[in-house]
């Protein structure tokens, strides 16, 4: 359970908030003049990258409003949470944050490995 | 043989108390866990194994208890409870667990004999046929061998959740955790501490090895340490709790048991999850002995050396008087002190290290009290009867057999990084500790003293001050003197070969689940090289104590096996629960009644009075029918409000239909972007039947939508389908066209709505209110009005959802009552009924209307339903417009609504049934049979006297007039249906326009 900071009323617990999926889909203006392919992949293909994911969150629990959010998918930590009339930040503003909990296991389980 | 009472252990009460176990009394002393009333009562045997059903005795002292799990009946018959730490009270009833028909003969034991079938794997390897086995006999036959306890019985929780958020968590009370919450004695830090015992002092309490503390003794210290604590406003203590999960963002789940050592007062909470955010995380949760494999390690008088002494200085209980101490490293010397000060003299002491590796002070303690020491040996194995009567000793090639009943194992201290890598921190092998500590936290997590690896207590202040100076606290210095070497050594040892080879005879890794060393080297050798894998095949620290005192050893035998360091082994990934943590707890408040809201319109007390059997859509309590008289059955009730309403009248409570309100601007241009239909030619004060769509274009939901003025819409939704269309709808409106100004606003419970139908209506309304001129010209189908009703308004539109003459009045909850009242008195005698969603689905299924939910399933279009007239065609964009154009949405052959009649009038179509080709399904399917649809909704029709459906079949629209087969639930022979038009009853819309 993360804390997600609403940009509307401050930190709340995960639970008041619904995810929205990937952030900056822009819906076609014109859907009709839009490929087959080209609507298919508005409507049913998204990214799901693990580490730098830029995705929408809404206070569902609480004021109800969207809002932008930068999360590390590999650590869940949320990076950045912007308004959604907000300019969409650089990737290059979140380089140094962590790969994953403790680097990609070599050996061992998922989640963490053994330092020797 | 028997147990001596310690008197010099203040920590027990003298008051005795008595107890069951397995249906005979016992006495304890209030303090006792049931593991401590047990030993000194002698009892050794407690339990029998999970797979082999061997006898098992108390391991250990504390929440690593792998075998003494017992059940309490005097408890809701509360299973799997580790003895070690559950006190007892008095009247207590306990059961031992996992045997039949008694603890010291149980049938289950032949499994012990059988064990090479039981081996390595054998759920995956065994049962494999033929068809039908394994659901009706190997798996109860599994399920009642196998196993623990038994589940709760009438049990009805009362645990209840409370939230903390703190600055600083400190878990685990011992003497670094007492340390470092002294350091935040009145400071600006809110500090929450977390203990699982019921008392503080951990190491202090267990054992004597420290002496002093500043020049007080050990008690002194931790008396003075207490009354500064518990003095401090800034600092919380819970005790009696135990930290399960520690999550992302510093969150924990902590579980406090109310009634430790009281009996349960039914009428209070037993149990409070604490759920947990702090800033700072301090664990100081310390360490874990761990045991050492040998041949018969599992003997009931097999126990942990530091646990052996937990219970003389916790509980005041000497288990045994003369034990067989066996070690691979330092911390003997404490065991060795505790007894000799009590009088008591070990029957030998064996340890693996050569003799210049054992430290001198135990070396003259030993030759001073002329105990028969064995250096560079080690337990060969132990022999007896549901009890140990006999230990061997190997020194080199010399085999000593020694009589004991009891044999105390250290195979070295583990740091407890159960929550540490919970919390997703790094591990490192430590070579001086030959264990894993912690290194590389992943979040604000500190760990002090023997968890962090530290077991040097001069150095535990200097850690302490040093790991929390980044807080502005004060330095503390303790001096902190011991009575046992300072310094603590060790050498790897993790099992002990023997030679003897029978059945019986077995050397375990993991006594939980019964797995053998035996089982491990099989696993290896049959590919199984990944420590994930081999743990999932073996079981091996999968039990309820995950393998709290031998996962390491595992891996340490594993590796060794491998040929590979630990290191590369690996560990295999620790996850929440650090303990069981009951569902009870979890669910806390949030069962029967308080599990959901129920949500009650305003005439829910007249349908009560009147017999309503009620329904739950969603939230709601909806009346399914009413009974006229008890023996009224379903299906009678709901044909007599089918027919009675298509000759007369029949009244709904409909106020749980969503209701949102769309305001604003752009509301024109926002409603023909979310609904299908053209909302820009209608006229104001008109409704329409709307659907909205997915962008994928298949249906959401669907409702009537009344136009009041282009800038202001009210639109309902299905009962259910509320929330997520007003969800819907914000979510578009601020996400891909905030420059409408169009404001939403749920007004569902605003109104009572009642929907009003058949032939007789007209007349009731006129009668209920006679200023109102309810003519087909003054007031034409799907238009709506506003008036004024007493000393309120109302609005009555003209719809419906049966196909008969229909009017929906909307009220003021407040007023809603009186005018449902009002309605009946005035349409008594045109015998005006109540009905209820059966007979209102009957009814629109005759009539051929749709409902979400159950003629679509998320894959249906407005267009399989042939309802291209909502569709508004012209309209340059709406939400899934586009995706009615794919190809796979416009294909010819998608399912599609059709009904169907039976054949033979007496034959019954039943819902959810397969449309298929064949009049009779084979005895064995051999080949797929062609699927051609289902039927999506199955009435009989009171109307028609005949069984009806409505179906979704593929390429349906040109079937009509086609026969097919229904499947018959439970038989092969279908019946013969044809494909008919789907609107049964009055085709014409006569009724309904009339
Ligand atoms: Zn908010």
């Amino acid at each position: 359970m993360i804390i997600i900071k609403c940009p509307y009323c401050g930190e709340r617990d995960q639970s008041e908030f619904s995810n929205g999926g990937e952030a900056h889909v822009v819906r076609p203006n014109n859907p009709e003049s839009l490929s087959d392919k080209d609507w298919g992949e508005y409507v049913f293909f998204r990214n799901n990258p693990k580490g730098i994911f830029y995705e929408r969150w809404v206070h569902s629990h609480g004021c109800k409003k969207w809002f932008n959010a930068v999360r590390n998918t590999s650590t869940d930590e949320i990076l950045k949470i912007y308004k959604l009339k907000e300019k969409r930040p650089e990737i290059t503003e979140f380089k140094n944050c962590l790969k994953s909990p403790s680097g990609e296991p070599k050996v061992g389980s998922g989640n963490f490995t053994v330092k020797k | 043989m028997t147990a001596l009472r310690n008197h010099n252990c203040n920590y027990i009460s003298n008051v005795k108390i008595n107890f069951k176990f397995d249906g005979k009394s016992y006495f304890a002393y209030e303090g006792d866990t049931i593991a401590s009333a047990l030993l000194r009562n002698n009892i050794r045997l407690v339990g029998r194994s999970f797979k082999y059903h061997r006898p098992r005795g108390i391991y250990t002292c504390g929440i690593e208890e792998p075998n003494a799990l017992v059940q309490i009946i005097s408890e809701h018959n509360e299973p799997n409870t580790r003895a070690t730490i559950k006190r007892v009270y008095d009247g207590m009833v306990i059961t031992s667990q996992n045997r039949w028909p008694s603890l010291s003969y149980d049938f289950g034991a032949i499994n012990n004999i059988l064990s090479p079938i039981f081996s390595a794997g054998f759920y995956y390897k065994t049962f494999m046929g033929p068809k039908g086995f394994w659901k009706n006999i190997y798996e109860p036959l599994i399920r009642r061998s196998a196993g623990l306890g038994k589940p709760p019985k009438n049990f009805r929780s009362k645990s209840i959740h409370q939230n903390h958020n703190t600055d600083i968590l400190i878990i685990g009370a011992g003497l670094s955790g007492l340390i470092a919450a002294r350091k935040f004695v009145n400071t600006k830090y809110k500090v929450l501490m977390i203990e699982q015992d019921s008392f503080l002092g951990g190491i202090l309490k267990n054992s004597n090895k420290v002496d002093t503390i500043n020049g007080l003794n050990s008690s002194e210290w931790l008396e003075e340490t207490e009354k500064l604590l518990s003095k401090a406003q800034n600092i919380k203590i819970l005790r009696n709790t135990l930290v399960t999960t520690y999550n992302f963002t510093n969150h924990f789940v902590a579980l406090e048991d109310k009634f430790a050592g009281k009996k349960i007062d039914l009428n209070k909470s037993e149990l409070t999850l604490h759920k947990i955010r702090t800033s700072n995380t301090i664990l100081c949760n310390g360490h874990i002995e761990r045991f050492i494999s040998f041949r018969n390690n599992d003997l009931p008088g097999v126990m942990l050396a530091s646990s052996f002494e937990k219970y003389i200085h916790r509980y005041g209980v000497v288990p045994e008087e003369r034990p067989v101490i066996f070690t691979n490293n330092s911390s003997s010397m404490s065991l060795l002190n505790s007894m000799l000060s009590l009088g008591c003299k070990p029957e030998a002491y064996v340890d693996s290290r050569k003799n210049e590796e054992i430290e001198t002070d135990i070396k003259k303690i030993l030759k001073e009290n002329n105990i028969p020491s064995y250096f560079e040996a080690e337990i060969e194995g132990c022999d007896g009867n549901k009890k140990i009567e006999k230990i061997t000793i190997r020194k080199g090639k010399i085999f000593i057999k020694i009589k004991s009943s009891m044999l105390c194992v250290s195979g070295g201290y583990n740091p407890d990084i159960h929550l540490f890598t919970q919390s997703k921190g790094l591990l490192k092998w430590d070579k001086n500790i030959a264990s894993f500590k912690p290194d590389t936290p992943f979040q604000k997590t500190l760990t002090l003293g023997s968890v962090s690896g530290n077991y040097n207590f001069n150095k535990l202040c200097d850690e302490i001050n040093e790991k929390l100076s980044f807080l502005n606290t004060a330095k503390l210095d303790f001096e902190i003197k011991l009575n046992v070497s300072n310094k603590y050594s060790i050498k790897e040892l993790w099992e002990t070969k023997s030679k003897i080879n029978s059945n019986w005879s077995k050397s375990f890794i993991d006594l939980h689940n019964d797995v053998t060393i035996k089982d491990l080297k099989q696993a290896i050798s049959e590919g199984f090289d990944r420590i994930e894998h081999l743990k999932r095949y073996t079981t091996n620290s999968m039990g309820t104590d995950q393998g709290k005192i031998s996962s390491i050893n595992s891996l340490a035998v594993v590796s060794k096996l491998l040929k590979k360091e630990i290191s590369e082994v690996g560990t295999t990934t620790y996850r929440p629960p650090y303990a069981p943590l009951s569902f009870a707890a979890i669910a806390g408040r949030s069962t029967y009644e308080f599990y959901d809201p129920q949500r009650k319109t305003s005439i829910h007390s007249w349908h009560l009075k009147n017999n309503a059997v009620f329904e739950d859509v969603g939230q709601w309590k909806r009346p399914w029918y009413f009974k006229t008289h008890d023996k009224e059955t379903m299906h009678q009730a709901v044909q007599r409000e089918s027919k009675m309403l298509r000759e007369n009248s029949g009244i709904l409570d409909g106020s749980t239909l969503g209701k949102i309100e769309i305001k604003g601007r752009d509301a024109l241009e926002f409603m023909n972007l979310m609904y299908t239909n053209a909302f820009t030619k209608m006229k104001p004060m008109t409704s329409r039947y709307a659907m909205m769509l997915g962008e994928d274009g298949m249906i959401k939901d669907d409702g009537i939508i009344c136009k009041l003025s282009d800038q202001h819409f009210i639109a309902t939704t299905t009962s259910s389908g509320a929330p997520k269309v007003l969800a819907h709808m914000e979510e578009y409106l601020q996400t891909e066209w905030p420059h409408l100004q169009v404001y939403l606003n749920s007004i569902t419970e605003q109104f009572s709505t009642f929907n009003i139908s058949g032939p007789k209506t007209r007349e009731i309304m006129r009668k209920v209110f006679p200023n109102i001129d309810f003519s087909n010209e003054a007031f034409p189908f799907m238009s709506f009005k506003n008036f004024d009703y007493k000393d309120t308004k109302i609005r009555i539109m003209r719809a419906s959802f049966t196909g008969e003459l229909g009017y929906e009045i909307y009220i003021s909850p407040k007023y809603g009552l009186e005018l449902w009242e009002e309605m009946f008195s005035c349409g008594r005698e045109f015998n005006l009924i109540p009905y209820g969603t059966e007979t209102m689905h009957l009814l629109r299924a005759e009539k051929g209307y749709i409902v979400i939910g159950q003629e679509t399933d998320g894959t249906v279009t407005p267009i399989d339903l042939n309802y291209n007239w909502m569709i508004g065609k012209n309209k340059k964009d709406f939400i899934g417009k586009r995706s009615l154009s794919r190809p796979d949405t416009s294909r010819e052959d998608r399912k599609q609504l059709v009904g169907l009649s039976p054949i033979n009038k007496t034959d019954t179509i039943e819902e959810g049934q397969h449309i298929v080709e064949l009049n009779e399904l084979p005895k064995k399917i051999k080949n797929p049979i062609k699927y051609l649809g289902h039927v999506s909704s199955g009435y009989y029709s009171p109307n028609l006297n005949h069984s009806i459906g409505l179906a979704m079949i593929r390429g349906g629209k040109n079937l009509l007039g086609k026969k097919f087969f229904v499947t018959v639930s439970g038989k092969t022979k279908n019946i013969p249906v044809e494909v008919v038009n789907p609107v049964f009853v009055d085709p014409e819309n006569k009724r309904l326009i009339s």
